[in-house]
């Protein structure tokens, strides 16, 4: 694959928080069209690295590069799902309010939301299975809903590539096979998906490629070649065995 | 950061500190206003230092005691205040200073409560602007001879001699003021201020008096006071108001405003004195020489 | 009492007054909102209390008496003491509310310093420094009114020209930065707004008691909406409504304060929202609690009539009432709730069945 071609391009990313490294050294490429997991233990950084390609967490020193250009430059073409209890819940608002925001980048400064942008939301809706709570309150969403309003939200971005964090953290079953079949999806239609996983267990029944987390880039690649217990090892540091259906 | 706060904090403190203590023979008296000062100057003359913690210009319904002044008055042989609640914020630290063992001097009760003015909303308690009537004035000036003659009684002939001139003057004022009243017709005499200060001036010099803040200024004027002095103004055609020296300038440009919105024009006459004398190095330093500059000023603002 | 009203809205204090009032009011509302929706619900009291040193400091370093000079003072003081804030806690590991009480303190202590040393100065007592500490209402001027209804207008403006920025940026920070919005120019924007609106109020109010303007009205506004554009309509109005009502209640007697009246209008209105609102109300909710509780009691009655009769097969068509009054917990008073929520029907006068919706209701708590 030619450099350019890459969908994100990490070059000597280091985060810090007063002396102690979060994240050090990192050089990420992550191939156009995969779905990758990025795992780790506690503390391994794994947030704050898709935080970092994000522009949300200030860097030492790095750069990230989305379809060959500069992140700035390329908003448009990234999606970004955040852990939900990172929002304050109780905010007035209904789910349809939510998944329009997405549609903002598109529209730029000033302009207001109108049908085209309403019809893309409620597509977005659609395809998350939420479509008959478009009017209801978001704080009265359980887990699952409210991660799957995240998810439509990113999904009105009609973005290329999509950036999640632990988005199957905390939801329940059919909420978790939804998501994936979505996931799944967005990878068919050439899209490129990352996800901060936090089950090691469903790594290789849901993910093609991963990248091993843990301050250092342990190994990225795809789950075929490198999801082993060596570098199971080497990432959590202890004998971790994980039994694989292969 | 904190350490230039820190410095401010320290340099201000440090400039609040003027006690100065003077090696003569005199008798050190501090006082509140400067009108208190006033009267304790002419009679005590060349026998007292007096040191006022109140300067020209300041309100005394609202002034608070800093670290310096209760070093003053812990310093002072004798301490005489106007009272009658006047010094509203420092009658804590009068008591305090009590249980020093010192007496402050209230001047307020040198006068009988038959010849002082009673609030209206507040049975109990009284006018305490009791130095514009001039024969109520010249009794506390009395009662400050009396004080100094006890506490240093080989002086009683000294004391007495400025005492008997002071009071001359007084009087030839009195006269004086009379006079130049006399020139305004009587549906005429009618004065507007800021707060009720004038009261007694109003019962000696047959003048209506309205304020528009009670009798002290720690009161805030309600929509309701507006409304009732602008009616008045207007109703009485009013030609002046008058601002004080020692309160906000702001109560009395509204006021102005309603009433010229009522349709009626009323100037905003020149500063009056009330509370306290003007600056040092003016006319208007000296009790009469206030005096006499108000009453120019009010005749002057409503002929 | 029709005729006082008439009085009132003629006479022109009153009109002046309460017009001034009304746009602070609807400002606070507003631009309160944001702050309550923040987590900021604090700023409004750190920086009103910040401004007051800024005031001092503009008398003392400009002799000026003028109430533009010393409320620009007054911005200066507030803007600094909310950068402070922020950049406390950037730059540290203190907490907001900690940055807010640390900043509200200093900053108000070192005013009520200057204050006390400036009392000396015999310009002071005209500058009026002591009124802006509880705000003297009845002397708002025309000039004053229309400075507050321009600012209202510009917010006004402002809030619907970036309206979605600010929602999604209120809602969500970090995904605001990714598409591409710029949060820190809004965030700044926001806070400049709610430092103006303080300086404003500063003169009707007082330092003391603004905070309580930026919080009241939007606070009782949320309990009446999850509707965010409706919330700031809502804040607004009690906004303005509370310095209608609190400068005519104080209009009503002499020489009572007009801004506290209307700071107690404005928290009448919170507690009555805290208390009423539907849905989110306390007496709702409480309400709502209750009639869950009942209906859950219900359930488990018949529940019990249901295995009851499943038990004894030849109750399945109907069963004597006199025989579900001797289970447990079936009375005369439960035997009609069922009937009224339709859940039992009588066949006979004296037999009682289950309805289908009934039976859906039995069959899925046996299935707990």
């Amino acid at each position: 694959m030619e450099e350019s071609k890459f969908a994100i391009n990490v070059h000597d990313l280091t985060v810090a928080y007063d002396y102690k490294p979060v994240l050090w050294d990192i050089h990420l490429q992550v191939p156009e069209g995969v779905m990758m997991a990025i795992v780790g233990p506690n503390g391994a950084g794994k947030s704050t690295l898709i935080k970092a390609m994000l522009g949300i967490q200030k860097t030492i020193t790095g750069t990230v590069e989305i379809l060959g250009k500069p992140y700035k430059t390329m908003r448009k073409e990234v999606a970004y799902v955040p852990q939900k209890e990172t929002v304050d819940w109780d905010f007035p608002a209904t789910v349809l309010d939510v998944v329009i925001m997405g549609t903002y980048g598109r529209l730029g400064w000033i302009k207001r939301p109108k049908k085209e942008q309403r019809k893309t939301a409620l597509k977005a809706l659609k395809k998350v299975g939420m479509l008959p709570f478009k009017n209801r309150q978001i704080s009265q969403l359980s887990g699952g809903q409210k991660q799957r309003v995240f998810i439509a939200r990113a999904l009105a971005q009609e973005a290329s590539i999509y950036i999640m964090d632990e988005p199957l953290q905390g939801v329940d079953a059919t909420t978790e096979v939804t998501i994936i079949n979505i996931l799944k999806e967005l990878r068919s239609q050439g899209k490129t998906v990352l996800v901060v996983h936090h089950d090691l267990q469903t790594v290789p029944e849901y993910f093609d490629w991963v990248t091993f987390l843990n301050v250092k880039k342990i190994a990225t690649g795809s789950v075929k070649d490198i999801f082993n217990d060596e570098n199971l090892n080497k990432t959590y540091g202890i004998n971790y065995k994980v039994y694989v259906n292969k | 950061m904190k350490q230039i706060f820190t410095l401010l904090i320290a340099i201000l403190l440090v400039s609040c500190n003027e006690v100065e203590y003077q090696n003569d023979d005199k008798i050190q008296i501090v006082t509140t206003t400067t009108i208190v000062t006033d009267i304790v100057k002419n009679v005590g003359g060349e026998k007292v230092n007096v040191s006022s913690l109140m300067g020209p210009g300041i309100d005394p319904h609202l002034y608070k005691a800093t670290e310096g002044d209760v070093a003053k008055l812990a310093n002072a042989e004798i301490i005489i205040y106007s009272g009658l609640h006047l010094e509203g914020k420092l009658v804590d630290v009068f008591s305090k200073i009590e249980r020093l063992g010192k007496h402050p001097v209230n001047l307020g009760e040198a006068l009988s409560p038959n010849q002082l003015i009673e609030s209206e909303n507040f049975g109990g308690t009284y006018d305490p602007h009791v130095w514009f009537d001039i024969s109520l004035f010249i009794e506390q000036a009395k009662e400050v001879a009396r004080v100094l003659q006890t506490y240093k009684p080989e002086e009683k002939e000294y004391f007495e001699s400025n005492l008997r001139r002071y009071t001359a003057e007084l009087e030839a004022l009195q006269h004086e003021l009379h006079e130049l009243i006399a020139e305004l017709p009587k549906d005429r005499r009618k004065l507007v201020t800021a707060h009720d200060a004038f009261g007694y001036f109003g019962k000696a010099f047959d003048f209506e008096v309205v304020g528009l803040q009670g009798l002290s200024t720690t009161t805030e004027a309600g929509v309701q006071d507006v409304k009732r002095v602008s009616d008045y103004i207007v109703e009485h055609k009013i030609k002046s108001i008058f601002i004080e020296s020692s309160v906000p300038r702001r109560t009395i440009e509204a006021l102005q405003q309603t009433v010229l919105a009522k349709g009626h024009q009323v100037e905003i006459g020149d500063v009056l004195y009330s509370d306290a004398l003007g600056t040092e190095g003016t006319p208007e330093e000296s009790y009469i020489g206030m005096f006499r500059h108000n009453v120019t000023t009010i005749v002057e603002g409503l002929k | 009492m029709l005729e006082f009203f008439e009085l009132l809205l003629s006479d022109y204090t009153f009109r002046i007054i309460a017009l001034g009032t009304a746009a602070l009011g609807a400002i606070s509302g507003m631009l309160g909102s944001f702050a309550v929706l923040r987590k900021q619900s604090l700023l409004g009291d750190a920086i009103s209390h910040a401004a007051l040193p800024g005031i001092v400091m503009a008398f003392i370093l400009f002799q000026a008496k003028d109430s533009y000079v010393l409320l620009a003072g007054a911005l200066c003081s507030g803007v600094l003491g909310s950068l402070l804030v922020n950049g406390i806690v950037r730059k540290s590991k203190i907490k907001t509310d900690a940055a807010l009480g640390i900043v509200l303190s200093v900053f108000f202590g070192f005013g009520m310093l200057l204050l006390t040393y400036v009392q000396k100065k015999p310009d002071a007592a005209q500058a009026g420094l002591d009124k802006y500490l509880f705000g003297q209402a009845a002397t708002l001027m025309l000039n004053d009114v229309k400075l507050l209804i321009v600012v209202l207008g510009i917010a006004l403006a402002i809030l619907f020209i970036f309206w979605k920025e600010l929602k999604v940026m209120i809602f969500d920070e970090d995904y605001a930065l990714t598409l591409g919005i710029n949060t820190r120019f809004l965030d700044v924007l926001i806070t400049i707004f709610i430092v103006l609106a303080i300086v404003l109020g500063l003169q009707t109010v007082g330092v003391v008691l603004m905070s309580a303007m930026l919080l009241a009205p939007a606070a009782a506004a949320r309990q009446w909406t999850n509707n965010l554009g409706k919330m700031l309509i809502i804040a607004s109005v009690i906004g303005a409504c509370s310095g209608v009502v609190g400068t005519a209640i104080s209009a009503t007697q002499p020489n009572l304060s007009t801004g506290p009246v209307i700071v107690i209008v404005a928290i009448t209105f919170v507690l009555f929202s805290f208390l009423f609102a539907p849905t989110r109300g306390i007496i709702s909710r409480q309400l709502k609690i209750q009639k869950n509780k009942k209906e859950l009691l219900l359930k488990k009655s018949i529940a019990v009539v249901y295995s009851f009769m499943v038990n004894n097969e030849e109750l399945v068509e109907g069963v004597e009432k006199n025989k579900l009054l001797k289970l447990r917990d079936i009375d005369e008073q439960v035997i009609k709730l069922l009937y009224e929520k339709k859940w039992i029907k009588y066949i006979d006068s004296q037999i009682v069945a289950l309805t289908e919706e009934g039976r859906d209701i039995a069959e899925k708590i046996e299935l707990i």
